[in-house]
């Protein structure tokens, strides 16, 4: 809980200690590419990446991620759809949803689809990851 | 009853006709009180021949007006008169009761020519009265009277309805009888009349011949009421003398004689169509189905703008094709132009003389019926394009909300993102910091070409400060292949107008980049009699449709605000050319 200080700048030792295996998935290429290279810079093992719903679903079984990075906004299947069938069973990955709109647009459905939170693309950085899986 | 069932009915009861009439000419011949038996059943022949023939032609060819069917019974009613010559006491007894109908009937055709039914309420009474007289005081006089002919030689039968003898109520019911007959007889005087004075002229060529024989007829029976009171002597039998039975003979011809006026005497009704059509415009549909003898038309208006037929509530309507089997349409034209088609049975297509004549008839008509069908088709197109408009609205507000989440909105989260990895960077390698703000700052370009691209889309700053040469030229030069615009108005148009055919043109030739396989555009834009056209045309592999492009349908919808339409014509192989007519009278 210690790690969650609002604006703090990223502490490699803190990083480096909770590292995490990555899938990003995002429809849009040069965000994953952004997010990438944000996530490694930042110590997370960036394990795959993902563009669409029915995709992400299939890598988060086959990679086995500690974390998937999951859009709001798919081209198939929404983000919670797919929050939903990755996090049904025991030992799943931890989602959390990412989109350009504010977290408040979605109201509940964030919290009903089984993610741990939601992080606006803008502000999305380790510390923001890290506040949440704390 | 349908066309193709009159026709059977109709022969039958001409079949019966013939019967009857020979039976009358035997009754007539084998009387052994009749007089001048051969003269009365020539007479009697001719009668009902003409009545019953006549009216089965005039029927079969205008099923729905009554005439025919008043004319036939006519023949049939004049048959009981005939049995007055029966040599049975019971048959002559019923000649006798009702040897007056027919003339009753043919009074009540008379009067409710042309459309066979009494116009009004004073003439339905007037009807009424006149064939209670006919039978009940007939009848009443004959419960009275045993002997009818007291001075007729040879001696008919006795009356066989006598149930006692009573002079003086007969004298009374004779006197009554003969003083309705006579008021009768001057109100259908003073009705005819009054017709012929308020006719106007094809109306009278039409009624002439029936008002001058019907006149002729009410004068012959007041001429013999007159005998008759002063003279009470006459036979039943010769109730009617030998000339004025030849003047009731020739009443059918009269009414004949005026149907073929025009040759054909379906076509014979024309005239008498223009003359209902002026009165009853509101029945337009109904008179013309009467006047071609086909209960199915229906009548479909042409508006010239939408280029399309519609019915006269106003809704859009198909012709039947060429290979239906039951439906054909013919045009109607005034002065060359188009006003709309008669919808009817393809079986009057074998009288092409009685279409034609119906479709000149009801042109003027038609052309009047059609500006109300027009305005019922502009308020339903109305109804229609306003909810279209509310649709495509949200459609545009979804687009553009996509647009810009898809588009400046991820450039510049990716941004947001650029900048935090730089700022990490940018003491421990400060190369690769700045390799990543230059890559921010394409971003940054990318989105403010995208987010210029997006404010275009919703109206572009040029269309309002330049008008529509600029700012299709500024299309033509951003688009990837060769664009030449033809022509563009030089004054501006509406500004609903320009914006609209801005529209046109630019989501042509995005089809046009997106899909045609062209090679090069051209772009022409012209004001023509009121309306702003605007042509896009490419040399692609055409194959486009309305149906097909969501983009296409959006614009048409949009033109519909503003009462515009769109075309598209694009034969495969042939290229495709997208056209837009949008009036701009208001300019």
């Amino acid at each position: 809980m210690g790690l969650a200080v609002p604006g703090r700048l990223p502490d490699r030792v803190i990083i480096i200690s909770v590292a995490h295996t990555v899938l990003i998935v995002d429809d849009h290429p040069s965000f994953r590419a952004t997010a990438r290279m944000l996530l490694e810079l930042e110590g997370y093992e960036v394990v795959g990446e993902a563009p669409d719903g029915m995709s992400a679903v299939t890598e988060a079984q086959r990679l086995r991620p500690d974390l998937v990075l999951l859009d709001v906004n798919l081209p198939d299947i929404d983000g919670f759809d797919v929050a939903s069938r990755i996090t049904t069973h025991e030992g799943a990955p931890a989602v959390v949803l990412i989109s350009s709109r504010e977290g408040a647009d979605f109201g509940p459905l964030i919290r009903r689809s089984g993610a741990r939170g939601f992080i606006a693309k803008a502000d999305l950085s380790g510390s923001a990851i890290e506040e949440l899986l704390a | 009853m349908n066309q193709s069932g009159l026709r059977p009915a109709l022969v039958a009861i001409g079949a019966f006709g013939a019967l009857l009439a020979s039976l009358a000419v035997v009754i007539t011949l084998t009387s052994d009180h009749a007089e001048k038996r051969g003269v009365v059943a020539a007479i009697s022949l001719a009668i009902m021949a003409a009545y019953i023939g006549t009216g089965l032609f005039a029927w079969s060819r205008r099923p729905h007006n009554r005439t025919g069917a008043l004319m036939t019974a006519v023949g049939f009613a004049y048959f009981m008169c005939v049995l007055t010559a029966s040599d049975q006491e019971v048959v002559f007894a019923i000649g006798v009761l009702l040897s007056s109908v027919f003339l009753v009937i043919a009074l009540h055709m008379v009067l409710a020519f042309p459309t066979g039914r009494l116009a009004t309420a004073g003439l339905r009474r007037l009807m009424a009265t006149a064939y209670v007289a006919a039978v009940v005081m007939q009848l009443a006089w004959m419960l009275v009277t045993p002997d009818v002919c007291p001075d007729c030689t040879p001696r008919p039968p006795d009356n066989a309805f006598a149930i006692w003898d009573a002079p003086t109520a007969s004298d009374v019911i004779m006197i009554a009888a003969s003083a309705i007959a006579a008021a009768l007889l001057a109100a259908s005087a003073t009705v005819l009349v009054r017709r012929w004075r308020a006719a106007t002229r094809p109306g009278r060529r039409a009624l002439g011949p029936v008002l001058f024989t019907g006149l002729a007829l009410v004068a012959t029976l007041s001429a013999l009421l007159a005998v008759q009171a002063i003279d009470s002597s006459g036979a039943v039998v010769d109730v009617l003398s030998i000339p004025a039975l030849l003047a009731f003979a020739a009443l059918p011809y009269a009414f004949l004689a005026g149907l073929l006026r025009n040759r054909w005497s379906r076509a014979g009704a024309v005239g008498e169509l223009v003359e209902r059509l002026g009165a009853a415009r509101a029945r337009l549909t109904e008179t013309l189905a009467d006047a071609m003898g086909d209960p199915t038309l229906t009548l479909a208006y042409w508006l010239p703008q939408a280029q399309r037929f519609v019915d006269s509530s106003g809704r859009t309507m198909a012709l039947p094709v060429e290979t239906d089997p039951f439906r054909a349409a013919t045009l109607v034209e005034r002065d060359g132009e188009r006003i709309g088609a008669l919808v009817h049975d393809r079986s009057l297509c074998e009288e092409p003389e009685l279409v034609s004549a119906v479709a000149a008839a009801a042109a003027l008509a038609m052309a009047n019926e059609r500006l109300e069908a027009e305005l019922r088709a502009r308020l339903e197109d109305l109804s229609e394009s306003r909810a279209k408009l509310v649709e495509a609205s949200l459609a545009e507000r979804q687009r553009l909300e996509r647009d810009l989440h898809d588009g400046a909105q991820q450039r510049l989260v990716a941004l947001s993102l650029q900048v935090h990895v730089a700022r990490a960077k940018i003491t421990s390698d400060p190369d690769a910091a700045a390799a990543i703000l230059d890559r921010a700052r394409d971003e940054l370009r990318l989105a403010l070409e995208e987010l210029r691209e997006l404010a275009r889309g919703i109206h572009p700053a040029v269309l309002t400060d330049r008008g529509l040469g600029a700012a299709i030229a500024g299309l033509a030069s951003r688009f990837p292949l060769p664009v030449q615009i033809l022509t563009t108005p030089l004054a501006r148009l509406p500004t609903a107008v320009e914006a609209a055919a801005y529209f046109v043109v630019s989501e042509s030739l995005a089809n046009i980049a997106k899909s045609a396989g062209a090679s090069h555009a051209t772009v022409r834009v012209a004001r023509q009699n009121g309306m702003a056209v605007v042509e896009v045309h490419d040399d692609g592999c055409g194959g486009a449709s309305m149906e097909h492009g969501s983009g296409l349908r959006g614009l048409a919808d949009r033109l519909a605000g503003l009462d515009g339409r769109l075309e598209v014509v694009s034969p495969p192989g042939g290229g495709t050319t997208v056209r837009a007519r949008i009036p701009c009278e208001s300019s």
